[in-house]
């Protein structure tokens, strides 16, 4: 089986080292760092997506896989970076304020880094200033919030209102997720997109930089 | 309770209503739901966030929440549990305390400076999370004890509501009988995860110190209680969103044993039990009536697979159900109409034969409209009567 078909099964698997070895040997071999992280991670990562979906794995088996993902692009950034082939991304995420749960983000935030995104994490119970003075300041092309509960959820509201008054929501896109959150919440506040889950998330991200 | 007009004419709607419909005790009426029996009305129970309590409070012109619980018809009292007589909880300089497990936590307040301002405890710091072995996490010398409680008032504390109402022991939420979640508080909800992934006997050792606590502390709080305790309720979220949060395999391998030993205990003293659960958990149902559970608490129905009536088709002959009401959309952001439908919908479906509760399936958030608060209730006594 050739490196990245295994590379991609071990992203699925969540085996952090041999994602680890497999990514070195697909560089020692001379593959191109962007044919690793499509043919080998983001494949993988639609493999989890699906079977997240179905119900064949579920969030331990999920954390494994963003974990090992990380882990390969930490090796693989280095290459993604020197080469001519334009920079995915910078995302900036993080859970709003008045919201202390992260494993979702978490989760979303590993997936972004090992899909070759620059991501910063601003971690949780961010105010919406926060957000708002990073976004400026990484000129980030996505930011992404998450939040577990309802009346948290309305700070999503707060940020976006922010971006508006600052001129810059026609420059970003707004990716929203969390339990609470589904499609006619998005519509609501005019977020630009919402993920059912971590892998939804990404794909989504990718979708809008074109990938 | 207030007896100006406006409140009185607040009130009018649900008095009126129960008056045509209540022909039994409080408890009764719950008791012989939870047999699966059809008594006058669908018994209710209430979930509520504090600011909402009091928001209802003010709305009705109830001067305490037990006012509010009595007017609003709710059948059920709660009952915390023993005292915590051990050492004091030790506080720290950056404003964190710690619980019963050694856990720091601290007040997170949400939505500050607007209408829906809240708080919530939430945990800051995890006392095992950098422990790598078994050894390490052995000699932790923060592990609870039962001897830290006094259960002499367990008895007098649930007989005040008897005989009117049905007691559910229900414990606190931050230390409510369950195996992952104070695993979690300890450990970090990450890292619990991943324990449960790579690390099983990590896992092993952590839910055996926590199995062993709750059973103990069950035991004495069961007998200290002497038959005044009319339901036991546990609570261990399994479920998110869109599916259980770990695979069946995996509930099997590391918590059934634990679940059913739980049941067992109240069973031993002639007590159903209650199990707390949000999410999707569909796939763990079986399991959990094997396990001899009698009462599933959520039902979460904006989650997958926890529409409640495919439930109460596929369920409703062995399991009881609790809740149904949904906190995420319908009761913060819909109509009263919506919220109407909705216990309309809940009702059509779950009460033939008795073994329906009706609830929100979590606490009314601070988020909700008093108009759905009020439509909910006044719902719940003109589609709940038998």
């Amino acid at each position: 089986m050739d490196t990245l078909k295994r590379l991609e099964e071990a992203v699925v698997r969540g085996n952090m080292d041999e994602v680890k070895d497999l990514t070195q040997a697909a560089l020692d071999a001379n593959l191109a760092p962007l044919d690793i992280l499509d043919q080998g991670m983001i494949k993988g990562l639609e493999v989890v997506g699906q079977r997240f979906e179905c119900q064949q794995i579920f969030i331990p088996e999920m954390l494994l896989s963003a974990m090992a993902m990380k882990e390969g692009l930490s090796l693989l950034k280095p290459q993604l970076e020197k080469g001519d082939a334009p920079q995915l991304g910078k995302v900036v995420i993080g859970t709003v304020e008045g919201d202390v749960h992260d494993i979702g983000k978490n989760i979303v935030s590993m997936m972004l880094t090992g899909a070759g995104f620059q991501v910063v994490d601003l971690g949780f119970d961010v105010p919406a200033q926060k957000f708002l003075d990073t976004v400026k300041q990484e000129n980030a092309d996505i930011l992404a919030l998450s939040c577990l509960f309802t009346p948290t959820r309305l700070a999503m509201k707060d940020v976006i209102q922010a971006l508006q008054e600052a001129n810059l929501r026609d420059k970003i896109k707004v990716l929203i997720g969390g339990a609470p959150i589904d499609q006619k919440f998005c519509d609501l506040i005019g977020a630009d997109g919402y993920a059912p889950d971590a892998p939804g998330g990404v794909q989504k991200a990718r979708a809008w930089l074109g990938k | 309770m207030k007896e100006e007009q406006i409140f009185q004419d607040r009130r009018a709607r649900i008095n009126e209503l129960r008056a045509k419909t209540e022909r039994m005790s409080h408890r009764q009426r719950a008791m012989m739901a939870v047999k699966h029996q059809e008594p006058d009305r669908v018994p209710i129970d209430n979930w509520m966030v504090p600011e909402i309590q009091k928001r209802a409070m003010e709305y009705y012109g109830c001067d305490t929440y037990e006012e509010l619980q009595r007017f609003l018809g709710v059948d059920f009292r709660n009952n915390y549990g023993p005292s915590y007589v051990g050492l004091s909880f030790k506080k720290f300089p950056d404003g964190t305390v710690e619980d019963l497990w050694g856990v720091r936590r601290k007040v997170v307040t949400y939505g500050k400076g607007t209408a829906h301002e809240g708080t919530y405890s939430e945990v800051a710091e995890s006392p095992l999370a950098n422990m790598k072995t078994v050894e390490e996490i052995t000699a932790y010398p923060r592990w609870a004890s039962p001897d830290w409680w006094d259960y002499a008032k367990v008895k007098e504390d649930c007989a005040q509501y008897h005989p009117e109402f049905c007691v559910i022991n229900v414990g606190d939420r931050l230390d409510r009988t369950a195996q992952l979640k104070p695993m979690m508080y300890l450990r970090g909800i990450q890292q619990a995860f991943v324990d449960l992934a790579l690390s099983p006997k990590i896992v092993e050792v952590i839910r055996d110190r926590i199995v062993a606590y709750f059973t103990e502390y069950n035991h004495r709080v069961f007998k200290a209680a002497d038959g005044e305790i009319d339901i036991f309720m546990m609570g261990d979220d399994m479920g998110g969103q869109t599916g259980p949060l770990i695979s069946l395999e995996m509930w099997r391998r590391y918590f059934k044993k634990g679940f059913k030993a739980f049941i067992d205990i109240a069973h031993e003293y002639g007590i159903p039990v209650m199990y707390h659960t949000c999410g999707d958990v569909k796939a763990l149902i079986p399991d959990f009536i094997e396990c001899g559970l009698d009462i599933l608490q959520s039902l979460q129905p904006r989650a997958t697979n926890m529409d409640i009536k495919q439930l109460k088709h596929e369920f409703g002959k062995d399991l009881c159900f609790q809740g149904g009401m949904d906190i995420q959309h319908t009761l913060p952001l819909g109509k009263p109409e919506d919220v109407r439908e909705m216990v309309k919908y809940a009702m059509d479906a779950a009460k033939a034969g008795g073994g329906y509760i009706v609830c929100t399936a979590h606490n009314i958030q601070v988020d909700t409209p008093i108009e759905n608060v009020t439509a909910l209730f006044e719902a719940y006594h003109e589609f709940g009567a038998y």
